[in-house]
């Protein structure tokens, strides 16, 4: 994916948004190198004011008709995969289900306080916008470092706590063992030559997974050989004589 | 000749005046050495001196402590001198984020991210750049055991606040109108037709 103009169409065309004021391939420049976050561009606007300016002169429409819709549809993908939510372990598989009404009424109310308490924060900051205080700072003296004492009380739990067992919760039991797969090979080629696909036909793909991992140890150690004729074709175990 | 002793008001304004954070009651007394007593009248006064309608110079109240500074009234000169314009104001997506660290937190960003329903990441990057949100901690419990986040002191002072209790109850915030009819459009949206099924 690309965000950079083809050719220098857009050269001259500048954008006024709050975030941003300037030419239009600075700001894809700047979000490209993560100096501006796309969440904060109103695409919408940017859209609005290349129309505004194609009205004013339309010279080399085409040109920079494309070359904008190129850009800008661009920014429309990466600003999409931006908040697209992140799958986490917790909800993952859970995500697919539809939520029960319930669910979803108890979520839309948590979030709609959410919205009314950002509203109430933006009127909080924009109440308290301009108070600068003294310029003066008072470099931190070895010793005399400012720590709140919960902080240090943090600090202690942690050092002087046991160290808690990660969470396992994640992971299943073990059903297979690469000793187990590497015999199943070992007999397997007892009587010639076998292809990989038909030794896992019945397997799942843990099993599939492990019996790979063991036909590459068992050919490192020198127990057996690959044979591919081309690139992702079907794969043989040949016993070394 | 003997030097004359300097009154609490006095102390407590010059030590207000070279610090750039807010500085605590019990620093205060430490730094200045007065009682509890003479501290609270002193600050009165100071505070009646430093009203915004009588200097440039105000008294605040914030993040816990006391701290002088400019009339924002005076802001535009303060911002002319400085050759600084001032700070762009935060994205409803920031308010959002730090709504959910307030009144939710300390939460992860995952956590914030389900909230909203819709990845907070970069949100939350910027935001702790700013100094608004900071690690408070890790939450072992989950996989990966990420860090905690809560607002900061510069939050408290941004917002005017002395302490996280000043901001009003979550649920004080959605009156219980709206509440019922984001319940009613969700019950009549998932309740189908009567006669559904009877049209061809």
């Amino acid at each position: 994916m690309t965000l950079e103009p083809q050719g220098r169409s857009l050269s001259d065309f500048t954008v006024e948004l709050d975030v941003y004021s300037g030419p239009y391939e600075w700001l894809l420049a700047l979000i490209l190198k993560d100096e501006l976050e796309i969440f904060e561009i109103p695409l919408r606007e940017l859209v609005e004011s290349y129309i505004g300016e194609r009205e004013r002169d339309p010279t080399n429409g085409l040109e920079r008709d494309t070359d904008f819709a190129g850009s800008a549809s661009a920014l429309v993908l990466l600003k999409s995969r931006t908040l697209s939510p992140a799958i986490d372990a917790e909800t993952e598989g859970d995500e697919d289900e539809p939520l029960s009404p319930e669910v979803l009424a108890e979520r839309l109310t948590e979030y709609l306080k959410i919205r009314r308490a950002a509203e109430h924060l933006r009127e909080r900051f924009a109440a308290n916008a301009g108070y600068y205080p003294s310029a003066h700072t008072v470099p931190p003296r070895p010793g005399h470092l400012r720590v709140k004492p919960e902080r240090v009380s943090l600090a202690a739990r942690r050092a002087f706590s046991r160290l808690i067992e990660p969470p396992v919760r994640h992971l299943g039991p073990i059903t297979v063992t690469l000793q187990e797969l590497a015999g199943m090979i070992r007999t397997a080629l007892a009587t010639g030559p076998i292809s990989y696909e038909i030794l896992t036909r019945d397997m799942d793909r843990l099993n599939r997974a492990v019996a790979f991992a063991a036909a590459l140890s068992l050919a490192q150690e020198g127990s057996l050989t690959l044979a591919q004729t081309e690139p992702l074709g079907p794969l043989t175990l040949e016993p070394t004589a | 000749m003997s030097e004359k002793k300097p009154r609490p008001e006095h102390l407590i304004e010059a030590v207000l005046l070279v610090s750039a954070t807010p500085i605590s009651p019990p620093d205060l007394s430490s730094a200045t050495g007065l009682s509890k007593e003479e501290m609270g009248s002193a600050l009165e006064n100071l505070a009646e001196r430093y009203a915004p309608e009588t200097s440039g110079i105000v008294l605040r109240n914030v993040a816990g402590g006391y701290q002088l500074s400019t009339n924002p009234g005076c802001s535009g000169a303060v911002e002319r001198f400085r050759e600084e314009a001032r700070p762009a104001p935060l994205s409803n997506a920031a308010h959002e984020v730090l709504a959910c660290a307030l009144y939710l937190g300390p939460l992860t960003r995952g956590a914030i991210s389900r909230v909203r329903g819709v990845n907070s990441d970069a949100v939350v990057r910027n935001l702790l750049e700013r100094g608004l949100l900071i690690e408070v901690g890790t939450d072992y419990e989950a996989p990966g055991s990420p860090a905690l986040l809560g607002v900061t002191d510069e939050f408290l002072a941004a917002t005017g606040s002395s302490s996280t209790d000043e901001f009003p109850p979550l649920g004080s915030l959605v009156t219980p109108e709206e509440l019922s009819r984001v319940h009613e459009r969700l019950t009549s949206a998932a309740t189908p037709p009567e006669d559904a099924g009877d049209t061809p």
